[in-house]
Formats: structure tokens, sequence, C-alpha cells
């Protein structure tokens, strides 16, 4: 029942989300038939675009007709050539519909099912790196308090959150790939194996910022909780350094990471902007990007649907999963 | 370990602001004919909308569609066409202009063939036009054609067919116009209404984009979205022998930054979107001055101001802003792409008039700003304008950084500005708004190569409304709108350009916008690249390059374990350090 209130509430919190980006699209200054047809277009030719696009319609008629056409049923295998049903995901008689991007004249659901691929592995990989990187050094920055190791450390991090992604990304670009040559500047890659070697410079890019971050998270963490009464009581039992540090004080200092993991990881589910583009990453991001440059309203909607979608799910999964990892969490939810 | 941190040091240290020598520079004394084969990577920092020709008149897709498709005719060098004018043939074998200008009459060329392999006949590119010009076709550009018989019943679906095109034979065809109409050849250049394959059909299908099929020199291989277009050879071209190369990858969305380590590694033939210091590196370097070709100038950029309200309903202030600006100051910021101008047509157009039009003129300016009521003494600083004068421009952009240049020249003959930067759909939305912004960024570039799309949509009096006005000066001159339809009238091109001249000359008088520049680009490719050279409109005509492959040499992509730490580099890849954070 209370996963069901949950999840009932998500809805909610998407539909308000997806709302507000609606009337925000609409009242931005700018005209996206203006944005189809180029800044020399003529007043006749962007008269005949709007009403080809649908764009001489009220704000309310727009929103009544994406409304009514997002979720819908209809036939199960529907006719390619059905005008009506051409641009929807079907799921049985279940009809997910985004529309067609004005820009590139394709489905949404397509353009983002084509990409969401590229962005998770980018999202998972620059996780991963970001995570271990901040738990190991923040683990050791704390064993090592006060020590060249730790300055050396919190300076670093300091600079790894400041360095704004781009700088970083272009300098990794730099030296790894035009360098070193060590992996490919840019790209996917036509294969999976490809792909692997194709994002360690986004991942890295990302995951440094944010394995700073984690670092001093980390760090904080592990200190507090090696002042406690119980990492205390197992020194004096006996126990060694290593197994008080990884056995008993990193189960509890990862708890906040947890929840900022999750999040992390649905936030870079909706897709890292600057990274994307910088290592022409096929991801959400870039697409979310050039939507809004572009006043492409479908690809818009389409793209804060899925960001907003990754993180309401984020937050659920970290949710459940506080369960799983600590039993107070279990009790207070009875 | 130690060769990786050997690797970091050397980057950093070597931060010379070199650039990597040519590869395969032997090709230059290689006497090798011209012949088939290879392979041409080329990219550009934009991406591909559309590739179906009727719905796409953006930059990136324009190059990409030359290759797939044939017009009738396209553009030649001014001067260099056929019988010496600005076309040359290209479905269209021969045309001619009847004594009215009413009536084009087009003979195709016989054994051009679309990619499916069937003829172009003159019923193709009759259907090509309807479905181009059809009422569910969202084609931008569909007013260019308007004055066609039978345009405006065909385009708002009240007519079946577009009664002004009539097919005479199998390769003969007319297009009749309501009145004579000089742009007519331009606008045909244009693949916005180019012959399609017989199985695109004559309705506009939005699927056409993905699966492409039309005359040109190369068919679409595949088509990666946001990626890459793979292009290759269609061997039924018309041209005997042509084009070279069997394939062409044409990468999207690649940073110029990136392009550069691209180009330099050998991964990319060819090198178009250079960062302003970049662009200075390579023509400074001794390898590569004597290399690339610029393109021919086809944008301009300066202010507009609006003549209907205050301060610049006042003629004498708007001259004395058009004598304040110098144009040497402005390309001063960027020298390697940006030139002087004085005249709206740039020098890439036909038509473009060399002789000086606006004068910088800092003692004519103050002269006006008395005349204006304004009088300034640049000494004490006293006098001028009054009030602070709100100007629109685009943030991040050139055209921003042109903007605080007029706004420092107008400030010493006592015209204070302040600038307003907007984002481009608030600029466009607001300078085309009736009597709400006094001055602003103007800038122009030819949609088609002809004189009056630097004339008729920016400042004849046709083009003004309360909304969406592209005459964002309000410009209204009865003199000047007889001289321009006149011009657009007129079959004769020395005469069109005469008239050019004289609506010119009012533009000048009564300065409702000043053209203080123009913008050009410049093209660089590798010497094993041959045969190639910039096309007279849109860049990267590839159709005639050929790849010296034996030159080329080694320097195709090699595998990533040839540059493991610890083992020589490949010799035919010059790799030097470049500059960090200089390029942008």
């Amino acid at each position: 029942m209370n996963l069901l209130a949950r999840l009932a509430s998500m809805l909610l919190v998407l539909w308000g989300v997806v709302t507000m980006t609606f009337v925000v699209n609409y009242a931005l200054p700018g005209d996206p038939a203006r944005a189809i047809a180029g800044p020399q277009a003529r007043p006749a030719d962007l008269v005949q675009i709007r009403k080809a696009y649908g764009l001489d319609r009220s704000l309310a008629v727009q929103y009544a007709l994406f409304a009514k056409r997002l979720v819908h049923l209809g036939p199960s295998h529907p006719d390619p050539r059905d005008e009506a049903h051409r641009s929807c995901s079907t799921f049985g008689a279940l009809h997910l519909d985004l529309g067609t991007s004005y820009q590139k004249g394709k489905p949404v659901a397509k353009l983002l099912a084509d990409r969401f691929p590229a962005t998770l592995l980018l999202a998972v990989a620059a996780t991963l790196v970001q995570v271990l990187l901040g738990v190991v050094t923040g683990t050791f920055a704390a064993v090592r308090k006060n020590t060249i190791f730790d300055h050396g450390t919190v300076a670093l991090t300091l600079l790894g959150i400041s360095a704004p992604t781009f700088l970083l990304g272009v300098f990794l670009q730099w030296v790894l790939a035009a360098e070193l040559r060590l992996v490919p500047l840019d790209g996917y890659g036509a294969t999976f194996g490809e792909r692997l070697g194709h994002v360690i410079l986004p991942a890295l890019t990302l995951g440094l910022f944010g394995a700073a971050y984690y670092t001093r998270l980390v760090r904080d963490e592990v200190l507090t909780q090696r002042a406690q009464d119980y990492a205390r009581t197992a020194f004096a039992k006996g126990a060694t350094r290593a197994r008080v540090i990884g056995v008993h004080v990193l189960r509890n200092a990862l708890m906040p990471l947890v929840t900022v993991v999750g999040v992390d990881l649905g936030v870079l589910v909706g897709g890292a902007i600057v990274t994307e583009k910088l290592f022409r990453w096929p991801g959400l991001g870039a697409l979310s990007v050039d939507a809004v440059a572009d006043r492409d309203g479908p690809v818009i909607m389409g793209t804060v649907i899925v960001a907003s979608s990754a993180v309401i799910v984020a937050s659920l999964v970290v949710d459940m999963s506080y369960a799983l990892l600590d039993p107070r969490a279990r009790g207070a939810g009875k | 370990m130690k060769a990786f941190l050997a690797g970091v040091a050397l980057a950093l240290v070597g931060c010379g602001g070199r650039v990597a020598d040519p590869i395969g520079a032997s090709a230059d004394a290689r006497d090798v004919p011209a012949h088939r084969g290879g392979t041409l990577r080329t990219a550009t920092f934009a991406d591909v909308r559309s590739l179906d020709p009727h719905v796409s008149l953006d930059g990136a897709s324009g190059p990409v569609l030359q290759l797939l498709y044939a017009t009738l005719i396209k553009f030649a060098r001014p001067g260099q066409g056929k019988d010496g004018g600005n076309f040359a043939p290209d479905l269209a074998s021969d045309w001619r202009v009847a004594d009215d200008g009413r009536r084009v009459t087009f003979t195709l060329r016989r054994g051009a063939k679309f990619h499916d392999g069937s003829d172009v006949l003159a019923g193709d590119v009759k259907r090509g036009l309807e479905r181009a010009l059809a009422a569910k076709t969202p084609n931008p550009g569909k007013s260019f054609y308007e004055r066609i018989e039978g345009f405006d019943a065909y385009s708002s679906g009240k007519a079946e067919s577009l009664a002004g095109v009539v097919v005479l034979g199998d390769h003969e065809l007319a297009i009749d116009l309501t009145e004579p109409d000089a742009t007519l050849l331009s606008v045909l250049t244009m693949p916005l209404v180019a012959p399609l394959c017989p199985s695109a059909g004559r309705a506009w299908d939005r699927d056409f984009g993905q699966h492409p099929c039309g005359a040109g020199p190369f068919s679409l291989n595949r088509w990666d979205a946001g990626r890459a277009v793979v292009l290759d050879r269609f061997d039924g071209w018309y041209e005997p022998g042509k084009p070279y190369v069997d394939r062409i990858e044409w990468s999207v969305l690649v940073p110029p930054f990136t392009q550069r380590l691209k180009f330099e590694r050998g991964e990319l033939d060819m090198l178009r979107d250079f960062s302003e210091s970049d662009l200075s590196l390579f023509r400074r370097a001794p390898l590569w001055k004597d290399r690339g070709e610029w393109e021919a100038a086809k944008t301009v950029g300066g202010l507009f101001m609006n003549t209907e309200i205050a301060p610049f309903d006042n003629v004498e202030l708007r001259r004395a802003v058009q004598s304040a600006l110098d144009p040497d100051e402005l390309a001063a910021t960027r020298p390697s792409t940006v030139r002087p101008a004085s005249r709206r047509v740039p020098s890439g157009i036909p038509g473009y008039d060399p002789r000086p039009g606006a004068v910088h003129d800092e003692a004519a300016a103050l002269e006006h700003m008395r005349l204006a009521g304004y009088p300034f003494d640049p000494g004490t600083g006293r006098g001028g304008y009054p009030k602070e004068i709100t100007f629109d421009s685009l943030g991040d952009s050139f055209y921003g950084q042109a903007a605080e240049v007029t706004q420092q020249e107008l400030a010493r003959v006592g015209i204070r500005i302040k600038l307003r930067l907007l984002g481009w759909p608030a600029y466009l939305a607001e300078t085309s708004r009736r009597h709400l912004v006094s001055i602003g960024t103007d800038a122009w570039s030819a949609d088609f190569p002809d004189p009056s799309d630097f004339y008729e949509p920016l400042l004849h009096s046709r083009a003004i409304a309360e909304e969406e006005s592209q005459n964002r000066a309000f410009y209204s001159n009865k003199q000047f709108d007889e001289l321009l339809d006149r011009a657009r009238r007129a079959t004769d091109f020395g005469e069109r350009v005469a008239l050019y001249r004289q609506a010119e000359d009012l533009v000048l008088r009564d300065a409702p916008s000043v053209m203080s520049y123009s913008i050009v680009w410049f093209e660089l490719w590798q010497p094993y690249v041959r045969g190639y050279h910039v096309n007279a409109l849109r860049q990267q005509d590839l159709a005639t390059a050929w790849v010296d492959e034996v030159a080329r040499g080694g320097a195709a992509k090699a595998p990533i374990s040839a540059f493991l730490p610890g083992k020589p580099r490949p010799a035919a890849i010059a790799l030097r350090a470049v500059p960090f954070g200089g390029p942008r």
C-alpha cells in the first residue's frame, strides 16, 4: 500500500513537471516555426510552417492534444503509413506517443530509444568511476587524517569540484587521446567493444568531477563513524584497523553516499550535456540541449519526461535500498 | 607508467602553439592523373537535420544535399557560367528565357539517371516542384517560387497541379511566371525543389529523408543521426568517370577543437570549422600557409536603425552612425575571418560593387550630429544625444563582439549605447516587432546567389509587418521599392546590377541600415586530397575531388595499440603539441 501511494505520488510529480515544462516551453520568447525554417525565413513561409506543425493553435488546444496523444489505446500493430499512429510506441493496445521532432522529422520515442543505451552506458560508467575513486580515496584520506596524503587529497578534490567539466574534458582529450593516443578522441563506436573504449574519456570527465565530491563526503563520514562508540568497542575487542574500517565503519559511512549516488545516477540518465557535446556522445543530454536551442517542443517534452522519470525512479530505488541496508529503516517502515 | 607520465609531461611542456605538418606532402610532386577510389572524411560542428531537400534549408544539410541531389542548373562563379553568365548546366543542358521574361524553357540532359536507375525526365522535374510546393509540404523557402504561374492556387491546396510548370516532352520543360522574375534561375539552383526518384511520389512523406533518392553524384550509404552521414559514389552520374572518390564520410556535431585534432592525426582530410586562433596558426605555419582556399564572401553584417521611432527617425542621426562606423577597426578584432565591407552585397555574390560605399569619417559624423540637433564636442565630451540608446544584439557570438566595437565607435561621436545581448529566438522576436527596437545587429547570409536577396527581404516596404518584420529598419521608400521591382523584372543582368546600384545609393543616403563587415570561411585540406576547389556558393563541393592514396600512405587511422606508451608512433603521422586552452 505504501509503495502504491508512493508510485501514485511519483506519477503526480511527473505530471506536474511535464505540464510546467509544456507551459514554459510555450511561453519562452522565440518562435519554433522560425527555428524550423531558419532565421531568414519569410513571413509567408512561417505562416505555412506554423500551420503544418499545429503551432498556430492556442496553448490550451496544444496541451489538450499533447495530453490526449501521450497515452492512448490503438491497434496493436498499426499500419506504418497510418499518420495517426506513426509516432507511437506500442505496448500491445497501449500507445505512448511523444509526437514527431520538428527538426529531425522522426518520432520522439524512437529518438529517445536510440539514445537511451548510450546515456545509460555513460551514466553507469561515470558512476562507477566516481564511486570507486571517491570511496577509495575518501577512506584512505580519513584513515591517514592530517597526513600529506590527506591534505593533498582534500586540495585535489577542491580542484576537481572547481574545474568545469568542459575544461577537464578538453584536458583529458588532449592528453589521453591527442598526445598519448590511449583512447579515441570522441564518438561512440560501432560495436559494444568499441564503445567500451569510447566511453573512457567521457566517463572519466564526469567521474573525476563526481569523485572529488564523493571523496570529501566519504572522508567526513568515515571520520564521523570512526569516532562512534561501536568503532571504539571494535578496536577495544582487538579488531584490526582494516576490519574496523572495512567491515564496520565503511558500511555505515556509505549510507549517505547511497542517496547521493542514486540521485546522481538518475541525473546522469537524464543526460550529461557538456560532456556529451564535447565527446560527441550520442546521448540524451546532447539531444536535449539541441532541442532547447532549436525550440523543438516534442523533443524537449520527451527528454524532460525521461529525465524526470529517471530521477523519480532513482529516488524510489534509493529509499527501497535503505530498507535493505539499514535494519532501522525497515523497522521505521512498519 | 613512466612512459605515460613522460607523455603527460611532454604534452604539458609542448604548448608551443604549433600545428602538425601536412600529411602526404609528397603528393605535390607526384604527377598522377585523377583516378577513382578512396574515402574522403570531413566534418562539421553542426548537425544535418534532414536529407529531404524539400524541407531543409539549414547550413549543415546544404553541402550533403547538393551531393545527393541534382538540380536543373547550378551556380557558377560569377561570369564563368554558360554564355559568360552565373549559372552552369546540371540536369538541364540548356535553357532559354523568353523575350518577355515570363517563360523559361529547359532542355534536359539525356542520360541523367536517378539513384534507382530510372531516367530523369521532364515529368520528374515537374513532380519534384509539385511535391516541394504542395500545401502539406513544410518547405521553409516556398515563397521563393511564388511567381510561378498557379503557385497560389497550388500551394494553398486549391489546385491539383502547378499550372506554371509545363512538360513539353520527355526532355523539355517550361516554367511560366506571372511576371518576369530574374531570381528564378537563382532559386532553381537550390535543392529545395530538386527532382526526386519516382518512388518518392507526388506527396511529401516524412520518412523520405531516411532513405533519400535523387540524381546527385553520390547516394546515401547510411545516416547515423547525430554522428555521421556516409555517401557512396553513384556510378550512374551523368558526368562520365566522376565523381572520383568511392565514399564520403561526413561526421557531424564535431567541435572545432576536436576537428583540428582529428585533422592533425589524419582522421579527417579536410578542415573548415576553425577557431580564430587555430586558423591563425595554420595560416602562419610555413608548410600550411600556401594551402587551402577562402570561400567567396556571402554573409554581411552590421546594424539596422528603426526609421519609424525616435531617435533614428532622424535621418541625420542615422547618417552620423553610418559615418562613425569603422569597418577596419571591427575587422581587426578577427583578422582571419572578418573583412571590412561598405555595401550590402558581399563580394561572393554576382552584382557586387567594389566601389567604396559607407565611408568611415568621424568629422562627417560629428557634422551630422550637429545637423541632427545634437552637437558633440569630442574634446570635452559635452553634448551628443542626451539619452542612452539600447542596442539589441546576440550574446555568445561575434555579433555581440561587433556590437561592443560599435558601442565604442558611437561613443566617440556622442551616441551612448547600452547593449542588450539576447539569444537568437528573443533577438528575432523583438527586433522584428514594429515600434519596439530602435537599433540592433543586422546580418544576412545569401539564401541564393542574387543581389536581390540582400535588398528585398530586408529593406523593401513589402517586408514590413507588425510582427515578424524582416525589414527591421521599417524603411519605406517608394523610389527604392520601384528600383527593386524593376531590377527583379529585368532580364539583362547588367541592367539589374545598375538598378541595384541606384538602390544602394538611396540606402547610403537614407542610412536605414549599415553593413560594415563580411564574414568569410577558409577551407584547408591535406595534400593528398586533389582536384578540390571551394564551391562558388556552398562549402565543400566534393564531386570533383580525388584522393592520392599513395601519398596518404599510413595516415589512415592507426590502431590504438600502435600508440601505447613505449611504442614508437607511426612515422606518417606528424603530431605536435597543441596549445591548451587556445582553441575553443
